[in-house]
């Protein structure tokens, strides 16, 4: 099933599709600098209440990222994280 | 003097490392126009070689204009003949973070011919966790040398040294360029394969890690964490450092008690005693709560907390145009705006940190409770309501208290409205960097140094406001009658702009002076009024102001007036400073000197009209 990352739930796991051209490339590029490849597996770890920036696990790396940017990485949906 | 480059990304270790190679021996620089130090200090054993510690960037392919500096800063020191070397420190925990970017310096610096060694940091984190990293493999895949290291146990850092004075007489050879043409995206390929042969495997690593995230984030246990960890940085600022203030307050006065009766001109005495030591004592008084303020920051910054915290403060301060990272500044500024100036140094996109130095002089400092208390008590009257449970002095302190801190998110919120936010900016992601325990020593020798900055920095400013204000006070009647010095006739010059608000030129004149601290307020008002110390007993100015024919609405405009203007040559300075840019102090003066006028108005016409 194919998702944005904003909407992934704790405990799920995906693999990155890719990003909206609504993204600026700057965005983009930073993000590939994190590590946030198309094809990388990706980890939702903490879903904060009240809209807070969801905290995701990309290789060893943990990031928060806010919905103005997650809701436009485009993923699909792997299962829950092991 | 041979120089050695440091460079690294955010969250490596950089700071530590970088004072293990020197013996914590090192001074701070600026780069002209905005916040980025570069450390120098000579390295340990080798005396005729100075470290540089460059600003932590995540690439060199900068997507943001101060980002770009640092960056373009690191392509002209690689011209500089005198840099020889450059150690490029990555996270052995978190490979792929940490390889684009070597792979970029690796390139940028075969490009110019200087050698580079990868120092692999957080080796003794792997250790404890029965991991490892191959460091003969992938310095062979980098064609680069890597050592490992931990900066924080000092593992490996002489190792690092004799490679270094090895490199420099040559008896380590320079390894073969193969990256020269290479473009960005093919060191992000390349990094990410590496990564992936060489990185530590499993999730071991970040298993605490998200243990302890889901204590600190977690809806009750993270917001009650939250909250007690805020108020331990407000005590720590309001309640703690109070004592040293006293006694730095304690030992200027016994000083001036001491070397004033010795001087025999009485303009000289005068001079010392109020510009002097008066001028010096009002600034160096805010000394140890920069000093506590910035240790505690630090000890959350390096705990991990402090990203957590502004995760956790995000959403809301977003709808204002700042970022999670402006609460601690913000909040800091409620005790006094300058440990909050500097506090906002932590945030990294440029738009935020603006918004946040905006915001800090409008949150209600603690400067400006002495004018609120004079006000309140003077024109609100002390009873209660609702069975004793309200009283309406106290309701009046926290509705202008409130009133500064809507004040503060109003204006970000409309200024970040007036110009294209959306994507312009950094994005908000935030690395959430390992729990670990702080290093004190570091911590100490960096409060010790904000401390340093702000005496040498902002107290030329300070104390030459200070002087101008005292001359035009003191002369032509040599302090006899301050309504009859110069300050006294520039009061009564500016008095037609106070008018509109009932007030005349006594108020005027107190509202001048109150430039060097808003607190001085009330000392003006007293010494105008013929009344001793009314800044330790204001009961006697209360009565005298009750007693006069000043309409509660000039009462409530001052109030207003006080909450809004940025009455404080302090956090001019420090704002100048910080900001590298003396245009936005002047504009953020008279910007909020404005606002505050025509609030004050308006408030003074309500008040006529309601009665």
């Amino acid at each position: 099933m194919n998702l944005s990352l904003w909407a992934l739930k704790a405990g799920d796991r995906c693999e990155i599709l890719g990003y909206d051209e609504v993204l600026p490339e700057n965005y983009r590029t930073r993000m590939m600098e994190f590590g946030f490849h198309p094809g990388e597996t990706v980890a939702c770890l903490l879903s904060v209440a009240f809209g807070a920036p969801k905290v995701y696990r990309v290789s060893n790396t943990i990031f928060s990222l806010d919905e103005e940017v997650a809701d436009h990485i485009q993923v699909r949906v792997l299962g829950p994280d092991g | 003097m041979a120089k050695i480059i440091l460079i690294g990304s955010p969250n490596s270790g950089k700071s530590l490392l970088f004072n293990r190679l020197t013996g914590l021996h090192h001074k701070v620089a600026n780069f002209p126009g905005i916040t980025v130090d570069v450390g120098m200090g000579k390295m340990r054993d080798l005396p005729d070689t100075v470290l540089v510690d460059f600003p932590g960037t995540y690439s060199l392919q900068a997507i943001s204009a101060e980002e770009k500096v640092a960056v373009d800063q690191f392509h002209l020191a690689l011209q500089d003949p005198e840099v020889e070397q450059v150690l490029c420190l990555i996270d052995a925990t978190r490979l792929e973070k940490s390889l684009y970017f070597t792979l970029q310096v690796i390139r940028d610096c075969e490009r110019q011919h200087k050698p580079v060694t990868v120092l692999a940091n957080m080796i003794d984190v792997l250790d404890n966790h029965g991991l490892s990293l191959d460091v003969a493999e992938l310095g062979a895949a980098l064609h680069t040398p890597v050592l490992p290291v931990s900066a924080r146990t000092g593992k490996g850092a002489d190792a690092v040294i004799r490679h270094v004075s090895a490199v420099r007489t040559a008896a380590v050879q320079p390894s073969r360029a193969h990256l020269l043409d290479a473009p960005d995206v093919l060191l992000r390929g390349t990094a990410h394969q590496l990564a992936r042969r060489y990185g530590p495997k499993g999730d071991v690593l970040v298993r605490t890690q998200t243990r302890l995230d889901s204590f600190f984030l977690h809806s009750v246990t993270g917001g009650i964490s939250f909250f007690a960890i805020m108020y331990l940085l407000f005590q720590s600022i309001f309640t703690w450092s109070a004592p040293a203030m006293d006694a730095v307050q304690g030992a200027i006065t016994a000083m001036a008690d001491w070397v004033v009766p010795l001087i025999g001109n009485h303009v000289a005495r005068d001079f010392t005693s109020d510009a002097l030591f008066g001028g010096i004592g009002a600034f160096l008084v805010f000394v140890p709560q920069i000093f506590v303020l910035t240790f505690v920051i630090g000890l959350l910054e390096d705990s991990g907390y402090m990203a957590r915290a502004a995760l956790i403060c995000h959403k809301p301060l977003r709808l204002f145009g700042l970022t999670g990272k402006s609460f601690i500044p913000m909040l800091s500024g409620v005790a006094c705006a300058i440990p909050g100036i500097y506090a906002a140094r932590a945030i990294d996109s440029p738009r935020k940190r603006l918004l946040t130095y905006m915001a800090i002089p409008l949150m209600p400092c603690s400067a400006r409770l002495p004018v609120y208390t004079l006000l309140i008590a003077a024109f609100i009257p002390a009873g209660t309501a609702f069975g004793g449970l309200v009283g309406w002095q106290g309701l009046a302190m926290f509705g202008i208290y409130f009133f500064g801190m809507l004040c503060a998110l109003l204006v970000t919120g409309l200024i970040s409205r007036t110009s294209k936010d959306h994507y312009t900016d950094l994005p908000f992601v935030l690395e959430l960097p390992p729990y670990r325990v702080p290093g004190l020593v570091p911590l100490l020798r960096n409060s010790w140094s904000r401390s340093k900055h702000f005496v040498t920095k902002a107290g030329k400013i300070i104390f030459t406001v200070t002087v101008v204000i005292w001359v035009l006070g003191y002369f032509p009647n040599y302090g006899t009658d301050l309504g009859a010095s110069w300050l006294g006739y520039l009061g009564r010059v500016v008095e037609p702009l106070f008018a509109p608000l009932g007030l005349d030129w006594r108020y005027a004149v107190a509202i001048l002076t109150s430039f060097l601290a808003r607190e001085v307020f009330v000392g003006t008002l007293g010494t105008i009024f013929g009344i001793e110390a009314a800044d330790d007993n204001i009961t006697p100015l209360v009565q005298h102001i009750q007693s006069s024919d000043l309409h509660i609405g000039s009462g409530l405009a001052l109030l207003v007036f006080f909450a809004i203007a940025l009455q404080c040559v302090s956090t001019v300075a420090i704002l100048s400073k910080e900001s590298g840019s003396g245009a936005l102090a002047l504009k953020m003066f008279v910007g909020y000197l404005l606002l505050a006028y025509a609030a004050a108005l308006a408030i003074y016409h309500l008040a006529a009209v309601l009665g």
